[in-house]
């Protein structure tokens, strides 16, 4: 294995699978918790069925299964390319490719089983968060080590976002997790109070700042441009827009605790970070949306830019809405109603879940070395995402505002109007609506699933060459 | 068809689309004409049909209805006109903006022209609005909004002018701007409702 002179592409291909199979899994539990908010006896009785543990369930397996495992597939293969070099330390690539998969595994199952550490998004309690944070510094041995070797000598603008995914993500899981263990299964935040929400939801914006939003670009800075086969629009913007992202997204976190026991001037200064995050992601999305439309004859070939087009449409819609729900006039509104599920749907699922598979519908046809199996289930899996993330966020918009008139209406005397209990009642026609629509994005998903799987039957990923190695390779990119 | 249409010909624009496009493809409508005797009219509808309706029949939020006085669902149905009206003619600007990168036509009528037949379904569905029962009026939206995507990425070629490839890369990029008009608009309104205007809410 040492000796290879190939680009170390077989674990890129097992965290893809990995991906596709959490992606599958993560999204049949929300669409199973979905579906409990419509007929809640269907756990029946079970705590490992209830709500409160497949919900963690799915937004772990959804995080950390298929986003992550999608982005430590991706930055393995794009980083080899712009370095023009194999992998560093490509046996540590393999450590966490199993670590990582034993780690969900696991994790998945401690949920299940009633572990939690109560911290959104970060549940898992501090044995594996121990685990996360070992295999976070192999992944960023592997990546910087690669760049470090690399014989270009500008790093590539993909290279930086994913550089920032490792560097900030590593910060943030291991402040928040600091925590003293009082069983195997049981430990307690060092932070307490007000504190603790504050590192809370500076780890939580962050993660959706770094993770989805970051490592995400990265992956569009470099697949968007290969797979159009045009340079980026602005390879400067790109550069500022990185700096003023990285600089501004840090400081949003406080919004997600408007009017609660923090300081005010700390709410304040989360609004306006908040807004001020526009410009560097809109930036971003006129690069690419600019980028894209210099290859429009791709289109009526490939399925899978398609994806990638409306998945800009889509992070147009989250980076706009994101510091429209961050001003503290519109979350008195909007806070804690269905409006934020719809907020981080349009998020996840219009734009990671759709720039992923775009990026999947590329790169697993070439990993294999032969043309996707379908491109009429690509294209089938296509209207049915954008169906799917329409109506999931349409009936988010519809519930999240009636929630809002609902509970702060006020009767003659000045009390409240409407009981939980009333509120909670009116939402059943939405919910139906969001298991549709969530039944509908998961059946995409599943065709793809077996798309991907069919076109890699049979098959071993072919080894390619970095350039100016003489070797007779398999294949070419 | 002649590239002249008012609200007489809303039958065609909502039944026989195609016929429209083409007959759009040959000649170029007057914007003003466009605008006086079919967008402005079409526009009208919703906010009418939400007035009346909120009068008879109040929110109907899934719990008891919420009433409101007459000034404020004037107020609030004024303001919708005039958010709808904004979402037109910007959507019209900004589609004529985008042609220079899409190599499609830029002709402000055309323009104009296009994002009215693309409004009409969403208009017309407002009818609804007479029943102002949110998730009746949810459920009516939904295929009036998907009718209303089909009418742009079907439509936008054929009025502007590009190819289908292009016409699509662009149809997309006004989806990314009209998504976040929709939120926008969710977004001010409640706001004006946190200030005052709109249902009794103690923020």
């Amino acid at each position: 294995m040492r000796t290879t002179p190939f680009y170390q592409d077989r674990v890129v291909t097992a965290f893809t699978a990995c991906a596709m199979f959490w992606a599958v899994l993560g999204m049949l539990a929300g669409v199973y918790v979905a579906a409990e908010l419509v007929w809640p006896t269907i756990d029946f009785g079970l705590p490992a069925l209830s709500f409160g543990r497949l919900r963690t369930l799915h937004t772990t397996l959804v995080l950390f299964g298929f986003g992550v495992s999608a982005l430590i597939a991706t930055a393995f293969y794009s980083v080899q390319r712009t370095s023009h070099v194999r992998l560093f330390a490509p046996r540590l690539a393999w450590v966490l490719f199993y670590a990582w998969q034993l780690t969900i595994v696991l994790g998945g199952a401690s949920i299940m089983a009633g572990w939690n550490g109560g911290k959104e998004y970060a549940e898992l309690e501090w044995p594996f968060d121990l685990a996360i944070a070992v295999a976070w510094v192999s992944f960023g041995i592997v990546f910087f080590g690669t760049i470090a070797r690399r014989k270009m000598e500008s790093i590539y603008i993909s290279n930086w976002f994913y550089g920032a995914l490792i560097i900030v993500v590593a910060m943030l899981h291991i402040v928040n997790s600091l925590a003293l263990p009082a069983t195997l299964g049981k430990s307690y935040s060092l932070f307490a109070g007000a504190q603790d929400a504050v590192v809370q939801w500076w780890y939580g914006h962050n993660a959706v700042g770094f993770l989805l939003t970051g490592g995400f670009l990265g992956m569009l800075y470099y697949f968007l441009p290969k797979h159009a086969e045009q340079p980026i629009w602005s390879y400067r913007l790109s550069i500022v827009a990185f700096w003023a992202f990285v600089y501004t997204y840090i400081w949003a976190g406080p919004h997600h605790l408007h009017y609660h026991s923090i300081p005010e001037w700390v709410q304040s200064l989360g609004m306006v970070m908040s807004l001020i995050l526009l410009a560097p992601s809109w930036a971003t999305m006129v690069n690419g949306i600019m980028t894209v439309s210099a290859a429009s004859q791709k289109l009526r070939t490939d399925p899978a830019l398609k994806f990638i087009v409306l998945s800009l449409a889509f992070y147009g819609l989250a980076t706009f809405e994101g510091p429209m729900l961050a001003i503290k006039s519109v979350n008195v509104f909007s806070h804690f109603t269905e409006w934020t599920i719809g907020h981080v749907h349009s998020g996840a699922l219009g734009w990671n879940a759709l720039i992923t598979f775009g990026t999947f519908y590329f790169l697993v046809p070439r990993l294999a070395g032969t043309p996707l199996y379908s491109a009429r289930l690509a294209n089938i899996h296509f209207w049915l995402a954008l169906a799917g993330v329409m109506l999931y966020v349409l009936a988010m918009w519809g519930a999240g505002v009636s929630q809002g008139v609902l509970w702060l209406s006020l009767d003659e005397l000045g009390e409240v109007r409407f009981s939980f209990n009333d509120v909670m009642a009116a939402m059943k026609p939405y919910y139906l609506l969001r298991f549709v629509a969530g039944l509908v994005f998961l059946a995409g998903a599943v065709l793809m699933a077996f798309n991907l799987a069919r076109t890699f039957a049979g098959r071993r990923t072919i080894k390619v060459a970095p350039p100016g190695t003489h070797v007779a390779a398999g294949g070419s990119i | 068809m002649a590239a002249r249409f008012s609200m007489l010909d809303l039958g065609k624009v909502l039944f026989r689309p195609n016929a429209v496009f083409e007959a759009l493809a040959v000649e170029t409508p007057p914007v003003a004409q466009v605008f006086f005797r079919f967008a402005l009219w079409l526009g009208l509808l919703p906010p009418v049909f939400a007035y009346i309706g909120t009068m008879n029949f109040g929110w109907r939020l899934g719990v008891e209805p919420v009433f409101l006085p007459q000034q404020t669902v004037l107020a609030i149905s004024v303001a919708y006109f005039a958010a709808l009206l904004f979402g037109f003619l910007s959507s019209a600007v900004i589609a004529r903006w985008m042609a220079v990168t899409y190599d499609a036509s830029q002709s402000l009528g055309r323009c104009f022209a296009l994002m009215s037949i693309v409004g009409a379904p969403l208009a017309v569905g407002g009818v609804i609005h007479l029943y102002p029962h949110v998730f009746i009026n949810v459920l009516v939206l939904v295929p009036a909004l998907i009718w209303s995507m089909y009418l742009l990425y079907r439509g936008l070629p054929i009025v502007l002018r590009t190819g289908p490839n292009r016409g699509m890369l662009m149809a997309s990029a006004l989806i990314a701007y009209l998504l976040v008009a929709a939120v926008s608009l969710i977004g001010v309104t409640v706001a004006l409702w946190g200030s005052g205007l709109g249902p009794r809410i103690g923020t």
